[in-house]
C-alpha cells in the first residue's frame, strides 16, 4: 500500500508520492530565470532559501503554462532527494493510499515520469514520479553544457 | 545593489560593479547585454545601460529596461539558487526576497563578463565557424 496526494493541472489528474510532500500552500510568489527548462522555469523563496518552482503543466503539456509573478491557487512543495520543488497546482484533494495492484502500466503516456496510472474518483490519474523531472532537468542542463 | 525593476523580471548587481549608468544611445561600446532576452522582448521602453568592466580593461554593458534604484539589501534576503537550478543560470547567483516579498534576480557579473568575452573571441576568430 502507498499512499499519493491527487492534484489536479488543468483537467489532467495526477497523483505524488506522498513521502516527498513537505506542506500545501496556497498561491505561489516565483520569478523566472532567463536560461530555465520549461520544466524548471523558476526559482521561489521558501522557509529562508531559493528553491526551483517545477511546472507540470509543460512537463505534461496540459493547461497554460506557468507565468511569474503569480503560480496556480494551491503550491505543493515536495522534497525529491537532495532538491526541494515548488509546484503550483489547481487543486489538491483528499491523500488516498493505493494498493501495488491497483497501479496499472501507464497507457497514453511513455515518459520516464509516468510511472503509473490509477482511477481516483472516476478519473483516470498519472502517476508520476518527480524525482525523474529533476533527474532529467540535470541531463538537459549537463547537455547544454557539452 | 542597483535595482533595475525590468517588466520581465527585476535583477540587481552589486554597485560596486557598476562602473557608470548611461542612456543606450550614449552608449559607444559593444551591443548592450539584456540578459532578459529569453524572457520577452525589450519592446520601445526607454532604455539606459549598465557599464560594468570586463576582461583586460574592456567595458561590457548591460540592458537596463525599467526603473533604476540603489539600496542596501541585507544578506539575509540573498537566497542563492538551488543547485538544480544552478548550472542552468549561472549568469544568476541568488534571488533577493524584499520586504513585499517580491523577488529579484541577483546576476553574477564575473559569469556576465566571462560569456561576454567569450562572444568577442568567436568573432575574432572566423576561422573556428
Amino acid at each position: 500500500m502507498r499512499s499519493f496526494v491527487p492534484i489536479t493541472i488543468d483537467s489532467t489528474w495526477v497523483a505524488v508520492d506522498m513521502a516527498t510532500v513537505r506542506e500545501i500552500g496556497g498561491p505561489l510568489t516565483w520569478i523566472a530565470l532567463p536560461t530555465a527548462t520549461a520544466a524548471l522555469p523558476g526559482v521561489a523563496a521558501w522557509r529562508g532559501r531559493a528553491i526551483a518552482v517545477a511546472d507540470l503543466a509543460a512537463v505534461l503539456g496540459a493547461g497554460d503554462r506557468l507565468s511569474p509573478p503569480t503560480g496556480r491557487v494551491r503550491t505543493l512543495y515536495l522534497q525529491q532527494g537532495a532538491s526541494t520543488l515548488a509546484v503550483p497546482v489547481d487543486a489538491v484533494r483528499e491523500p488516498l493510499t493505493i494498493a501495488d495492484s491497483d497501479i496499472r502500466p501507464p497507457r497514453a503516456r511513455t515518459e520516464s515520469f509516468c510511472t503509473g496510472e490509477v482511477d481516483v474518483e472516476g478519473h483516470t490519474t498519472l502517476v508520476v514520479d518527480l524525482g525523474a523531472i529533476v533527474d532529467s532537468q540535470r541531463a538537459v542542463v549537463a547537455g547544454g553544457l557539452h | 545593489m542597483v535595482h533595475v525593476d525590468d517588466p520581465r523580471g527585476r535583477w540587481a548587481v552589486s554597485a560596486s560593479e557598476v562602473l557608470r549608468i548611461l542612456p543606450a544611445v550614449e552608449w559607444r561600446g559593444a551591443p548592450p547585454i539584456d540578459l532578459l532576452a529569453a524572457l520577452g522582448p525589450l519592446g520601445g521602453r526607454a532604455r539606459r545601460v549598465l557599464v560594468l568592466r570586463g576582461v583586460h580593461g574592456r567595458e561590457i554593458a548591460l540592458v537596463a529596461a525599467g526603473a533604476l534604484a540603489v539600496g542596501e539589501v541585507d544578506p539575509h534576503d540573498v537566497l542563492p539558487l538551488p543547485s538544480v537550478l544552478a548550472a542552468a543560470a549561472p549568469q544568476v547567483s541568488a534571488i533577493i526576497v524584499a520586504s513585499d516579498a517580491s523577488l529579484s534576480l541577483l546576476i553574477e557579473p564575473s559569469a556576465v563578463i566571462s560569456s561576454s568575452a567569450s562572444v568577442v573571441g568567436e568573432k575574432l576568430c572566423p576561422s573556428h565557424s
